[in-house]
């Protein structure tokens, strides 16, 4: 009964006339940098935050948080039409979204996404709502040990991610790892593999990686292709948008495995949306009776990370808001937003601060909904985007990758890692090496090696913790299981064949 | 998305009119003619940046033209340094320096000199650094934790961020000073270290008060010493290190703005009036005592000396850690 009464309380602020031009501003700034290649939340976040110190606290916030999970819904428009990623999440939307479009079915891919990405976030809003102190409770209390079991069965699950030869896609994993420790190392402080570049004292950017092997591989693709991609049903009429029953049989399923899984993974610090991307696909190909479709147009290979990513971006803000641990470095920032303004997150602001705390919860619900008006309507607009000439498309997108890319640390050393890694991208995708078990291996890598290391350290360099703590144990077992039964299919059957 | 950047171009434009409208008297030729920039070298809500915010919008009154903050985020500052040194040396460019340049003097291999390129103006911010514990253990003073301490045969388990920031170093500095056994555990950012603390895996965490403010001010964890040569304003009941058995354990922490060499004296005289003004006005010295940070300027004398000194300080801390070779 409280909770609606708060609830109630947070919806007063959240509809007033201010508070919704800023959630609707803030939703609107968000989508447009989610469908922009390379320009993410955080820099946008980072760029709005200064104009926020003259606004009401709650405005401020409500347009930042808009932002952050505005961009989560824009993202994938651009891995759906042009295989490029909006963002280094919506890399795995990648994976079957862009199949979908070659197959003429972008609109229905946009459609599910929207409403995917629309489930996630109000599922994990709702776990905000009424058990935000709790769950808090729960994810603090997960050590390093237990972090190392995770990620190490997220790796593990998600090897074969995507088409193509399961081998070739474990030494893509392999050179994900490797990349993922160039930077200063966590605990000794030496700088490793930086070769003398002080900008990669503080590691390769996944943003520079992520926009280098999906977006200027797919250019360089196209380009070198001889012939140019022309997109037919160019044209989306509101049928063309609207699922089929077979669907959207798939859909609800995926979706709401999607959505807790996300939410688990967002509400961890130091995870995020890209790893609750990558788990919640993997996850659901490993579940899937039709793995083989997955890479080449399933509908779950797009609705479930979807939803996960909404999920974990909402989701995020649990540990922030009730006990003042961002999750990530956007949270990190917005934070620094409230400091200025003389608050302090933590567990006194849903008690001192209340009508902030629930103002920003209800606005959530506000924002997600625009959201859905904003983006449904759109749809028709992006894929009229396929009916310009490539010709004329791909240097445009080029300079917005740059421009994306270049704004993340204001580093041209980026910009030159970008192309880079997008000729090598190019290259290795040409010989059906698939990138993303690459982009997996780096953002996992470090947070496998650092909470072992750590949970080593912690125990005195003792191995017991990862045994004797029952998270750990259960995940470690689990792992054992998927190699387990890896060893075991590859006995008995003739090894699955590649798919070119 | 033109449309977009455009909006927030127009945006900070009139956020820089606003500012420039209320006080835009200086126009008889003499210093500033125009908005002065500030890089700060970290992102956005970080501590440098939120004072230098703070305190840059009266800063903007004092001297009749707006501040304009540029965050150059990364290894040491080396990008923010380099932006600084190809721009102008008007006076129209300026950095923040902190006791992270003294570090990463030593830290990095540095195309340019801090001693010699740049030149100092005054300081602008001072804070320490506080010893914290779980309530949980029972403890509530430094000479408690010392004791359990050189009970422990395994020492204690101190939590700070990354290797060769100010807190680690901090960290290494405790290790020798109390002359007992510890372990320090690197984690990747301030928030990290708070949640080990909660978890209670480690004994001890030292951080700015700035970062842990809601933990501290909610009574989730316990602050045992801070590291300063005087108590902080913020949490008055708190003893320094020194007080507390610890003579030499002192650890400050400062940001100053530093211009470029070839800057004139008197462009340097004037910006450092306004400067030392600014930090003496109450909603200044209000708001940064708020994040636990003192309000201060100084000579630029006074501020180049400790600087050069703390680059000896942390060379040696640095030595003795094994984190880099002494030279």
């Amino acid at each position: 009964m409280e909770t609606l009464q708060n609830l109630a309380l947070g919806f007063s602020q959240a509809l007033t006339p201010d508070a919704l031009l800023y959630c609707f501003i803030g939703v609107t700034i968000g989508t447009v940098v989610g469908v922009l290649p390379g320009i993410g939340a955080l820099t946008t976040i980072s760029l709005c935050l200064p104009l926020t110190f003259h606004l009401d606290p709650l405005l401020g916030l409500i347009m930042l948080a808009g932002i952050f999970y505005g961009a989560q819904y824009g993202s994938s428009t651009a891995s759906i039409l042009l295989n490029v990623p909006g963002s280094a999440p919506a890399a795995v939307t990648c994976l079957d979204g862009y199949p979908m479009t070659r197959q003429g079915r972008a609109g229905i891919a946009l459609f599910v996404t929207t409403i995917a990405s629309f489930i996630g976030g109000c599922f994990a809003i709702v776990l905000l709502i009424f058990f935000a102190p709790l769950l808090a409770q729960v994810a603090i209390g997960f050590s390093a040990a237990d972090y190392f079991a995770i990620m190490l069965l997220a790796l593990t699950a998600a090897s074969t991610l995507g088409a193509g030869a399961p081998l070739k896609g474990l030494c893509m994993m392999v050179v994900g790892l490797i990349l993922g420790l160039v930077g200063t190392d966590l605990n000794s402080g030496q700088f490793r593999f930086t070769f003398g570049i002080p900008a990669l004292a503080d590691g390769i950017s996944l943003v520079a990686l992520a926009m280098g092997l999906f977006g200027v591989a797919e250019i360089l693709a196209n380009v070198t292709s001889g012939q140019l991609p022309v997109l037919e049903n160019a044209r989306v009429t509101l049928r063309s948008m609207i699922p089929s029953r077979e669907d959207m049989k798939r859909f609800w399923g995926s979706c709401g495995r999607g959505s807790v899984l996300g939410s688990f993974v967002g509400m961890l610090p130091g995870t995020g949306p890209t790893i609750a991307a990558f788990m919640s696909y993997a996850f659901e190909k490993k579940i899937s009776k039709t793995p083989e479709q997955f890479g080449n147009g399933a509908i779950e290979g797009v609705t479930s990370p979807e939803s996960a990513n909404n999920a974990a971006v909402q989701a995020a803000f649990i540990p922030t808001l009730t006990l003042g641990v961002p999750g990530d470095a956007i949270m990190a920032v917005m934070i620094g937003g409230l400091l200025v303004h003389g608050i302090t997150p933590g567990p006194q602001l849903i008690t001192e601060n209340g009508a902030l705390f629930w103002g920003v919860v209800a606005s959530f619900w506000v924002g997600n909904i625009l959201l859905l008006i904003l983006n449904l309507p759109f749809i028709g607009l992006w894929v009229k985007l396929l009916s310009i000439p490539y010709k004329a498309l791909f240097p445009a997108v080029l300079l917005l990758i740059c421009i994306g890319v270049y704004s993340v640390n204001n580093s041209a050393v980026d910009v030159v890692l970008t192309f880079v890694f997008g000729l090598a991208g190019f290259c290795l995708n040409r010989h059906g090496y698939p990138s993303a078990p690459l982009l997996l291996g780096f953002v996992l890598g470090p947070l496998i090696e650092e909470n072992f290391r750590r949970a080593v350290l912690l125990s005195g360099g003792s191995l017991a913790p990862f045994i004797e703590r029952p998270i750990s144990a259960t995940f470690l077992m689990l792992t054992a299981l998927i190699l387990a039964l890896a060893g075991w299919h590859r006995l008995r059957k003739v090894p699955v064949k590649p798919v070119e | 998305m033109l449309i977009t950047r455009l909006l927030l171009l127009c945006a900070a434009l009139c956020l820089a009119a606003c500012g420039g409208e209320s006080a835009s008297t200086a126009s008889n030729g003499e210093f500033p003619q125009r908005p002065i920039r500030v890089i700060v070298p970290f992102g956005p809500g970080g501590l440098a940046d939120v004072t230098l915010r703070l305190a840059g919008e009266s800063l903007g009154q004092t001297l009749g033209q707006p501040i304009i903050v540029e965050n150059r985020p990364g290894a040491g500052g080396v990008a923010a340094t380099n932006t600084m040194l190809n721009a102008a040396a008007d006076g129209y460019t300026l950095i923040v320096l902190t006791n992270g340049t003294a570090i990463a003097e030593s830290q990095f291999e540095l195309n340019y000199d801090i001693r010699e390129d740049l030149r100092p103006v005054s300081a602008l911010a001072w804070f320490d650094l506080i010893l914290l514990v779980n309530p949980s253990n029972g403890i509530t003073t430094l000479e408690q934790l010392l004791e359990k301490g050189r009970q422990n045969p395994q020492g204690l388990r101190i939590a700070t961020i990354n290797p060769g920031s100010t807190q680690n170093l901090s960290a290494e500095l405790f290790k020798a000073e109390a002359g007992i056994p510890a372990t320090i555990i690197s984690y990747r950012t301030s928030p990290d270290v708070l949640t080990a603390l909660l978890r209670n895996e480690v004994d001890l965490a030292i951080d700015a008060y700035t970062a842990l403010k809601g933990a501290i001010d909610g009574k989730q964890v316990v602050p045992l010493a801070v590291t300063g040569s005087r108590r902080n304003a913020a949490l008055p009941d708190v003893p320094t290190a020194a007080e507390s058995g610890l003579p030499n354990y002192v650890v400050e922490g400062w940001n100053a703005i530093y211009a470029q060499a070839g800057v004139p004296d008197d462009v340097v005289a004037k910006l450092n009036d306004a400067i030392v003004q600014v930090a003496r006005l109450p909603q200044v010295q209000e708001r940064f005592r708020e994040l636990g940070v003192e309000a201060r300027g100084s000579t630029p004398d006074e501020i180049q000396q400790r600087l050069l000194a703390d680059i000896e300080k942390w060379r040696a801390v640095m030595v003795d850690a094994g984190l880099v070779q002494a030279r």
